[in-house]
């Protein structure tokens, strides 16, 4: 237990938050595509957030078997978004069907704002933290000077 | 520490220091899974490990009948017991962060951590002016 593993969780959160943000610009980017990766229109992406305990060296795994209460985050998975894609009325879209229906990425600009937004303060919440971290490890150099 | 032949109280501040560190450590966690759906917040338990390290929680100290025995109780090695805050709430997704209130124990945590290693600081030098005899040029 030191300042760099404090520092370490919240570096850990701060990727994460990241790479959240990296998956939402991509949403975002994509709210109008119809041809995605692998056919069919663009579907949204999610990040998969998992609590992660501390590992970086053996004496850190030995240490954690201790102490499994201090956990970093991390992303396990990009899910895609099992929700149906919007069919809008556009007969002269190269992407229409024989009805005249265009599939549409099921990406809602609205919740991608909301979650950007969310994302954000987690992570100046983080950048908070690690800034703590370090003026402590500070304050303590200080000791007997 | 807390039997470190100096002033007692600079065993406590070390004490003190070191809970605080572990205090930290655990809302650093906590704000990093503040999106981590199921996580559970964590506490730690700061005033009791404080009491226990400084000999003076309710549990019964160990009888010394001999000099040499081994000084039970010392603040050396105190390990803070960590549990999940059991009166979190929790959001949809299972989480018991509070954001807000995870922030303001940090806020908190910090300025006593500052405020300790100021008394530790103030220690020292007490201790430093009776070394060089009142005298000294530090």
């Amino acid at each position: 237990m030191d300042f760099f593993s404090s520092m370490r969780v919240s570096a850990s959160g701060l990727d994460a938050q990241n790479k959240r943000m990296n998956t939402i610009s991509s949403n975002i980017a994509n709210s109008e595509t119809t041809r995605g990766v692998g056919g069919g229109p663009y579907r949204r992406k999610d990040p998969v957030l998992a609590a992660q305990t501390d590992r970086e060296s053996f004496g850190e795994i030995l240490q954690n078997a201790i102490d499994e209460n201090i956990q970093g985050v991390q992303v396990v998975e990009i899910a895609e978004d099992e929700r149906a894609p919007k069919m809008v009325y556009n007969p002269h879209h190269p992407d229409a069907n024989g009805e005249g229906y265009v599939a549409m990425p099921n990406v809602n600009p609205v919740e991608e704002m909301a979650n950007m937004i969310s994302a954000q303060r987690s992570y100046e919440a983080n950048v908070t933290a690690m800034g703590a971290a370090k003026q402590m490890a500070q304050k303590a150099l200080e000791i007997g000077r | 520490m807390a039997d470190s032949g100096f002033d007692p109280i600079i065993g406590a501040l070390n004490t003190s220091l070191n809970l605080r560190l572990a205090n930290q450590n655990v809302i650093s966690g906590n704000i990093a899974n503040a999106d981590t759906p199921g996580y559970k917040a964590k506490k730690v338990e700061f005033e009791s490990a404080l009491r226990d390290a400084l000999g003076i929680g309710d549990q019964l100290p160990v009888a010394r009948t001999n000099p040499k025995h081994i000084n039970h109780g010392s603040s050396d090695a105190v390990e803070p017991a960590i549990f999940e805050d059991p009166n979190g709430v929790e959001s949809l997704d299972g989480n018991t962060v509070d954001r807000a209130a995870e922030m303001s124990r940090m806020a908190e945590n910090q300025i006593l951590y500052d405020a300790a290693t100021e008394m530790l600081k103030k220690k020292l030098g007490m201790l430093k002016y009776a070394i060089t005899e009142g005298g000294g040029n530090h």
